[in-house]
């Protein structure tokens, strides 16, 4: 088959850095199939893709070496809005990618671009829009949209430029498991059309389903390969910092034959070789998270309406959460977490019912207080950095709130050792990685020892390695006695570290309980748009009470 | 949070093509611009809140009633000072006011914030997409248009990214409701840093956005509203033509509609 891309001799460096971000790197990419790029933060994903269209070294310029080849056309050479007729990019950031007024021009302002008739732009926005779900969304401004939301709108929004190559960065950070399978659907559809896919992600179980896996690191290409092989092997996914997938684990920790790369084959191995045999499943309904503390934060019959755009995001919920717990919120995208966790620190106020902190409602509270009790930890850490050193930035809040300078020097010392980040005093926060902005985050919150500290999507944008580090970070402060509330997409993370999980949908509650009981529901979990991982579901289906692969391996080789 | 002045509300004014409202802006400038009686000038401002109301537009004017206030009352309390008029009332060194210079510092606090008022109603009714496209329509080049409306754009996301900025920070334990009025405008001057680093990072990922899907600023493209001028437009346009036909004649042929004749 003829390639669709080929990446020759790649090497670039930014300007102004000396170690490139790209070496080396060779590649080929078949007509019509799927590559997809794994790799740890910094190895060079996000800048492979912005070779693929153009835009290193157009606006990213820099030492530019070698060539990549679109359809017989060398890249470097064209403009990008030449390239883009062929190769369709979608950012990884995408709040700047949605630009337009409402969804429908969004989606048209690509074909509008390609000079098409306005009635095959009409068909176009017809075929895509409902990516974003069954309620009409052609006349809603994209700013008030969730963030879920706006992710399905800027993927959906290049889809309708229907170009022969389509390359997403990261494209499903943000998306709810239905949301993800969807992006995954599409991309099999695209294949059949004999369209070419690259998608950069940071998942290794979308990497079951390509023709071919790259695995980056530090900028060189260290594999390339079928998934089965690149995917099985343990040792080189660990050396790139990439997840091993969890039922690789699984079946190498046992001794187990064969390394299964999703849900249907580890049961037919399972099955075919009779590995384990199946037990009672769990079918109980579920239960209180085992907490009896005092309630912390109670929520009654809470609505809200955002006033601007009266779009209704809460309708009537209550819910109760005790000292001590450690709760994952999730849900389908636009269920209303985010808004929910707002009023958990007064940001918002209820449109009718209340939120009660200590058994007093938020509104009577000062802010002060409020923020003495509840860290609320941004979904950007770009949205709260502000100072030049690290240390001011974490003693903000203590300063805010009064604290006298000696013990703020104490406290900041304190939670910078707890993130992680001791020594990091004197450095300018804006020169960090993003995984240690999000820590200096998480510690200028921390310093304050806030009973309740609420997470909004703490490891969205976050390789592996930052991932459980942050959340290991955040079962410390559990076991210290912190209340912890985060709210996740990770089915894997919330699964791990969570004591209860609430699941949202369409601004109320669909289940609430112990962790364990409310990943037994898949069926109910579907109906929020939800799936567990591969992991959980296997444990569900085998009967056992395991969610992480220790606890499997321990529960299944005794 | 909406920080957008556009309302999708799909009255007679939203179905107007841009063409016809940009040039019907600018025949509310003219009007604006032809009194300086109070009276005269109250009439005018009276027939802006007229349309306003059936463009339902009044919430937006309603959210920046501060602004518009402000500049009728600075208006009202600057102006006096520099006009004079044969009928003194008060003097005090070099500043004198008279009853004339009264009257025109009023109707010159209508005109600023009526002149405001007619901005607002465009935006309020034209998305920024059609605002574009009118410009190109009536001839402006489009790597000017194009300019003029993404710098608009950028004005509300701006303000939305201010306001997750204050929001985190607040929850940080930032006090903005206490304090002097200056006291509290130096508490936001260092969120202006992480804004102005988000602006940077914003502007740069917005044309490579832009370009990744297929824009060029000079090339020819398909709008996907299209542009038709109906009879409504060119109704509204021949009305408004006529309105300042007949008050160019009122203050040029009759003398009326100015306190002070020798300015505008």
């Amino acid at each position: 088959m003829p390639a669709a891309v080929s990446i020759e001799d790649l090497t670039f460096a930014y300007r102004g850095q000396e170690i490139p971000a790209l070496r080396d790197i060779r590649g080929g990419v078949e007509e019509g199939s799927l590559v997809v790029i794994l790799g740890h933060g910094g190895a060079g994903k996000s800048t492979l893709c912005a070779c693929l269209n153009g835009i290193v070294p157009h606006f990213y310029r820099g030492a530019y070496r070698g060539r990549v080849m679109v359809k017989g056309r060398e890249v470097a050479r064209q403009r990008v809005a030449e390239m883009s007729r062929q190769v369709g990019l979608v950012l990884q950031d995408f709040e700047p990618q949605l630009f337009s007024t409402n969804v429908e021009l969004e989606l048209a302002f690509g074909p509008e671009n390609l000079g098409l008739p306005r009635e095959e732009i009409a068909a176009r926005i017809e075929r895509y829009l409902p990516f974003l779900g069954p309620a009409d969304f052609r006349r809603r401004e994209p700013a008030t949209l969730s963030g879920g939301q706006k992710q399905r709108l800027a993927i959906s929004s290049v889809l309708t430029l229907e170009p022969e190559i389509l390359a997403m960065d990261e494209p499903t950070t943000d998306l709810d498991p239905q949301g993800r399978e969807e992006v995954l659907q599409i991309a099999r559809r695209l294949r059949e059309e004999k369209r070419t896919l690259i998608v950069v992600d940071y998942d290794p179980e979308t990497g079951a389903q390509a023709d071919q896996v790259w695995l980056l690191r530090e900028g060189r290409m260290a594999a390339q390969g079928p998934p089965e092989e690149i995917l099985g092997n343990r040792e080189i996914l660990q050396a790139c910092g990439v997840k091993v997938p969890p039922l690789v684990e699984l079946f190498a920790s046992l001794g187990w034959p064969g390394r299964p790369l999703n849900f249907e084959g580890a049961v037919r191995l399972i099955q075919e070789e009779n590995l384990a045999r199946r037990r009672a499943p769990l079918s109980h309904p579920p239960s209180p998270s085992g907490v009896s503390g005092p309630f912390l934060l109670q929520v009654e019959d809470l609505s809200y309406l955002y006033p601007a755009h009266g779009i209704r995001a809460l309708r009537g919920l209550n819910l109760g959460i005790r000292e001590g717990e450690f709760v994952a919120l999730i849900g389908q995208n636009g269920s209303g977490k985010t808004t929910l966790a707002k009023h958990f620190n007064g940001l918002l106020k209820p449109s009718s019912g209340r939120v009660l902190l200590r058994g007093k409602a938020t509104t009577e509270h000062q802010q002060r207080e409020i923020s003495r009790l509840v860290g609320y930890v941004f979904q950007n850490p770009d949205h709260q950095i502000f100072c030049n050193t690290v240390y001011e930035e974490v003693a903000f809040g203590l300063k805010m709130l009064g604290e006298p300078p000696g013990s703020v020097e104490s406290r900041v010392s304190e939670a910078l050792e707890t993130v992680g980040l001791a020594g990091y005093e004197q450095k300018v926060p804006f020169a960090l990685s993003k995984g240690e902005r999000q820590r200096v985050a998480v510690a200028s919150v921390l310093a304050v020892r806030p009973e309740v500290m609420v997470l909004d999507e703490p490891t969205t944008g976050l390789d592996e390695r930052s991932q459980r580090s942050l959340m290991e970070m955040l079962r410390t402060f559990h076991r210290r006695g912190h209340t912890i509330i985060i709210i996740t997409h990770s089915m894997d993370l919330a699964a791990e570290y969570a004591t209860r999980a609430v699941v949202m949908k369409d601004g109320g509650i669909l289940l609430d309980g112990a962790t364990r009981e409310v990943f037994a529901r898949e069926e109910k979990l579907k109906e929020a748009s939800l799936r567990p991982s591969a992991l959980v579901r296997l444990s569900n289906w085998l009967g056992t009470r395991a969610l992480t692969v220790k606890q499997m391996a321990e529960e299944l080789g005794a | 949070m909406n920080i957008f002045l556009y309302l999708d509300r799909g009255t007679w004014a939203h179905r107007l093509d841009p063409r016809a409202k940009i040039l019907a802006v600018l025949l509310l400038f003219c009007l604006c611009l032809a009194f300086n009686h109070p009276l005269y000038m109250g009439a005018v401002t009276l027939l802006l809140l007229g349309i306003a109301t059936s463009a339902r537009a009044l919430p937006n004017l309603w959210r920046l009633r501060f602004l518009l206030l402000l500049l009728f009352f600075f208006g009202s309390l600057m102006w006096p000072l520099f006009a004079r008029g044969p009928t003194p009332l008060w003097t005090w060194g070099p500043l004198a006011v008279s009853r004339e210079s009264l009257l025109y510092g009023v109707a010159m606090g209508l005109r600023l914030s009526s002149f405001v008022m007619t901005g607002l109603l465009l935006l309020s009714t034209t998305r920024n997409e059609e605002l574009t496209h009118g410009l190109i329509g009536l001839g402006l080049p489009h790597p000017v248009a194009f300019a003029f409306s993404t710098a608009l754009r950028l004005i509300p996301t701006l303000a939305g990214a201010g306001a997750t900025i204050i929001q985190a920070q607040v929850s940080r334990g930032l006090d903005l409701g206490s304090g002097s009025v200056f006291r509290r405008m130096g508490k936001f001057i260092p969120q202006a840093v992480p804004l102005f680093l988000y602006a940077i990072r914003y502007t740069n990922l917005l044309a490579i956005a832009l370009e990744s899907r297929g824009f060029s600023p000079g090339a020819e493209r398909t709008f996907y509203y299209e542009l038709r001028m109906t009879r409504a437009d060119w109704g509204v346009i021949l009305l408004l033509s006529l309105l300042v036909a007949a008050a160019v004649s009122l203050r040029l042929g009759l003398g009326l509609g100015a306190v002070l004749p020798g300015r505008m």
